[in-house]
């Protein structure tokens, strides 16, 4: 995806020839089996059907972390819902196949929007029971042939003049394979791909970017449901089916074929799907001690080789081409060593401040369990382009407040606008699409993207329809134009950071922890925030990264950004900051100009120790 | 007619609940669910089974059976699990790793004892007791006092032992546990040792109803775990409610309805409880909250429940 976006058109152009290649040969080796041996054209479709299902699994579990044990059933309802509307009610197979995909689609989006509210646990354990029940079912009705299946509807042959291509139904399960991989392999390389990581690894990063992350992941599986569906079209056509097709086994099955190959990579699940179907037939031994050998690799790839074949190669290239890391700005090697209280910062001029506010808190009551309240009666007023100081002492409540304001949380009561419009009742994603962004205090990216792939994800908001355009995104002209627009202002705001050079291309797995708070600094920033919410940006960095962060700062407010720090450092909230707000024990204290906070008494009582 | 449903529901039910606390135990102090259960109480049957065939008293077979459940359920510990624990404590990959350890003993004791029914001691269950117009085996009876002895120990030992107070500081927070002392290991392997055997005695209650048979781990380890989700994963004694109660629906569902009616009863009865009270029957708080990828987003939710 890296080169896709920040490479000229020339190289863009390149890989669309080499797709076009690789698609005509992939029509070639078709056609091939399509003419082939009955050994290859009992092997190979059901070995791109399985693909198919890895494919979809690896899209639900592999990239957005929904552990699926659903697949088998979904599978199956695609692939009875083909055989029995055909036998039973003469619908044409071709009628079938939109019926299957859309019809699976929104069971898998049922499915998902019942089980996703609980937890990832919760999902495993909901699909798993739907295989069973879908089994069930279909093996204890008479219609469906009970447990002795019933066979397939057929697939009429080519029309005369198509004749020479050979076997429509290879061709059916090809091309059902192709289309697969195209919708697959575009949103990986589409910037949902890094969303969807976000969503898997730190979905409060996410969600702070604008992504409604339940609703995505719903969307995600249901996506993945329809191609279960597509492959249960396509693999009724191979013969007989019957309820044992689609047990809970196989439902492991897929999700061993995309583990064996490589999680969350572009040919894993392929090559996990061949070796799986081809195992059985390739070493015909007794079936039972075959099903041990595979039951032992189950345990064996699980405990060995977690990233599958794919993954493993993937970190061995990547081990042989790393670069060393550049360092964070200039001269920051020495100002490491220099602590943070001796950082000079600039004093910031006190210009006429408007007199509108751009969020307002009032009454703020909150607590996480009943009785016990955290915040009490909070008021908290932070006028329109000025940056806001958040004080207090451990466990006084101010990372409460924020979550309260950035939508993490609800209050218990009270009231929280946001540039005049009420915000309180809104999530998390909703308040980003209001301008509200936020950094977390301790980092929460994708750390196996790039800090650039990072930034990205900031920008969801600012990206039309990215979802829906991911299906095809290579086939879009406008999708390379966006690509491009965003790695440009990824790139723009990571220099912003102080992240130059050879810093965007860098995995943040890679990167030191100050890097880390600079990277998500930036991703909060490319979003166009109206309300910018810093929580201890400064936590972990050196003294040259602190001067990066005052710098930020100022030209966050000279662009017009309201922006609230909660900061432990007292010197750089006094010298940063128009106004502070002090909270202890999780009541306001006082409110008010920093050199008021400062002379308070009660500030210096409880705050500053004096 | 009813008191002979509530009976033979029980005495089934029982079954499913010993299966099921033998999830819940292993899940309590781990926080993963062993799906080889099913497959230990079809080991301790088909060792019993063997054992007895092979000419020793019943009695001996017997306790080499459970003993057969209890270490088999640590190695699959030390082989399947804390292997990948180890690699990553809060991914799925030990849902792989157990369901591949089912597979390698399902079809193993196919292999070793044929993949086709045989003879169990018929133990006690010849002798019936009547009460009124039912009838209840000593063996069904014994496996409802067994269960009961299962819940009723495992509470006293969790609430009033040191040992058992510890096991619950491990549930709620390992790395914290671990920290003040406590040997989170030795607890696992207890916790693996414990689910083994609640699984094998199920399997030896069961025995003489069944016969001996490899599948009958699959069976049962589904009913055990549909048991656990109406009762709840959280509590081991949820689980055994959730037995019971899947146990009298199912012999309702089979006398009331149709015979074959057990078969896909309880999957009505999981998905119904599943939709209404997704934490199950008998359960409080949220047992799946470690998953949730942040405490924030929890709160959020549990923020919008406590308003409205």
């Amino acid at each position: 995806m890296s080169a896709l976006l920040s490479s000229p058109a020339r190289r863009s152009r390149a890989l669309g020839w080499g797709a076009i290649v690789l698609v005509v040969a992939y029509l070639g080796a078709t056609l091939g089996v399509a003419h082939g041996s009955y050994y290859l054209q009992s092997l190979i479709p059901v070995a791109a059907v399985f693909a198919i299902l890895a494919l979809s699994l690896d899209l639900a579990a592999g990239m957005t972390g929904l552990y699926s044990l659903g697949h088998a059933g979904l599978f199956a309802l695609g692939a009875y819902a083909t055989t029995l509307m055909n036998a039973k009610f003469g619908w044409n197979v071709f009628v079938m196949l939109p019926v299957s995909i859309i019809g699976v689609g929104i069971v898998g989006i049922i499915l998902g929007a019942l089980s996703l509210r609980v937890s990832g646990l919760y999902f495993a354990i909901m699909t798993f029971i739907f295989t069973l029940v879908v089994v069930v079912l279909l093996s204890d009705f008479s219609f469906t042939g009970g447990l002795q299946g019933i066979s397939g509807p057929i697939l009429p042959d080519f029309p005369e003049a198509l004749a020479f291509l050979g076997s429509s139904v290879v061709w059916c399960v090809g091309l059902a394979f192709l289309v697969t991989v195209v919708i697959v392999w575009s949103i990986r390389s589409s910037p949902l791909y890094a969303i969807l990581l976000a969503i898997r690894d730190a979905e409060p990063f996410a969600a702070a970017a604008g992504v409604r992350t339940s609703l995505m992941k719903v969307g995600i599986f249901g996506l993945s449901a329809a191609l279960a569906g597509l492959a249960g079209w396509a693999f009724s056509f191979l013969g007989f089916i019957s309820p044992g097709q689609f047990s809970w086994t196989v439902s492991v099955n897929i999700l061993v074929m995309v583990i064996l190959g490589g999680m969350n990579t572009r040919l894993g699940p392929i090559i996990g799907a061949i070796f799986v179907t081809a195992f059985p037939t390739v070493i015909s031994i007794d079936p039972l001690i075959q099903e041990v050998i595979f039951g032992a690799i189950f345990v064996l790839v699980i405990v060995f080789f977690p990233q599958g074949i794919v993954g493993i190669l993937a970190g061995v290239v990547r081990r042989l081409r790393r670069r060393p890391l550049p360092a964070t700005a200039e001269g920051t090697i020495e100002d490491a060593r220099r602590p943070v209280a001796d950082a000079t910062l600039a004093v910031v001029e006190h210009g006429e401040l408007s007199d509108d506010f751009a969020l307002e808190a009032r009454g703020v009551d909150f607590g996480y369990v009943r009785g016990t309240r955290v915040l009490r009666d909070v008021d908290m007023r932070v006028r329109r382009g000025s940056i806001h100081g958040l004080i207090g002492p451990n466990g006084s409540g101010k990372s409460t407040l924020v979550n309260l304001i950035s939508g993490q949380l609800h209050p218990d009561s009270g009231t929280i606008a946001a540039n005049g419009h009420r915000i309180e009742r809104l999530g998390a994603s909703q308040r980003a699409g209001r301008g509200v962004m936020r950094t977390f205090q301790t980092a929460v990216l994708v750390r196996e993207l790039s800090a650039r792939q990072n930034v990205g994800i900031g920008m969801y908001g600012t990206l039309h329809r990215v979802a829906s355009r991911a299906l095809l995104w290579p086939l879009f002209p406008s999708a390379h134009r966006d690509g491009r627009t965003l790695a440009a202002r990824a790139n723009s705001a990571l220099s912003a950071v102080g992240l130059g050079s050879a810093w965007p291309g860098a995995r943040v797995a890679d990167v030191p922890h100050g890097v880390e708070q600079l990277i998500q600094l930036a991703a909060a920033c490319v979003g166009e925030p109206s309300i910018l919410i810093l929580d201890e940006p400064l936590a972990g960095l050196s003294g040259g990264e602190v001067e990066q962060v005052s710098e930020i700062l100022r030209g966050l407010k000279r662009d017009g950004v309201t922006v609230i720090v909660v900061e432990h450092q007292t010197r750089f909230i006094f010298e940063m900051c128009d106004e502070v707000t002090v909270l202890a024990a999780g009541e306001l204290v006082k409110s008010g100009t920093a050199a008021e906070v400062r002379a308070d008494e009660r500030v210096r009582e409880v705050y500053l120790g004096q | 007619m009813l008191l002979q449903v509530l009976l033979s529901g029980l005495a089934i039910g029982s079954i499913y609940g010993l299966v099921a606390m033998g999830f819940a135990v292993v899940f309590y102090v781990t926080r993963v669910i062993n799906f080889a259960t099913g497959q230990l109480l079809m080991l301790s049957i088909m060792i019993t089974a063997g054992l007895s065939r092979a000419g020793l008293p019943d009695g001996v077979s017997i306790v080499v059976g459970l003993a057969a459940s209890a270490v088999v359920g640590v190695i699959i510990y030390f082989i399947a699990v804390r292997t990948v624990l180890r690699f990553d404590r809060f991914s799925f990959a030990w849902l792989v790793s157990t369901l591949g350890v089912a597979i390698v003993l399902q079809t193993g004791a196919a292999l070793i004892w044929g993949p086709t029914s045989r003879g169990f001691p018929a133990l006690l269950n010849r002798q019936t007791i009547r009460i009124g117009a039912a009838a209840i085996t000593w063996q069904e009876l014994t496996t409802i006092v067994v269960a009961a002895a299962a819940v009723i120990g495992f509470e006293v030992f969790r609430r009033r032992t040191l040992f058992g107070k510890v096991g619950m500081a491990i549930s709620s927070d390992p790395e914290m546990a671990a920290a003040v002392g406590a040997r989170v290991t030795g607890y696992a392997v207890a916790a693996f040792a414990i689910g083994g055997l609640l699984a094998g005695a199920a399997g030896v209650l069961v025995g003489p109803i069944t016969y001996s048979n490899p599948y009958l781990g699959d069976t049962y380890g589904i009913a055990g775990f549909v048991a656990l989700m109406i009762g709840g994963i959280e509590k081991p004694a949820a689980a055994m409610g959730g037995g019971l109660v899947l146990g009298v629906l199912s012999v309702a569902a089979n006398t009331f309805i149709n015979s074959q009616a057990s078969d896909w009863f309880p999957f009505v009865v999981v998905v119904i409880v599943l939709l209404i009270a997704p934490h199950g029957l008998f359960a409080s708080g949220n047992p799946f909250a470690r998953w949730r990828s942040s405490a924030a987003a929890r709160r959020a939710s549990l923020g919008a429940e406590g308003r409205s």
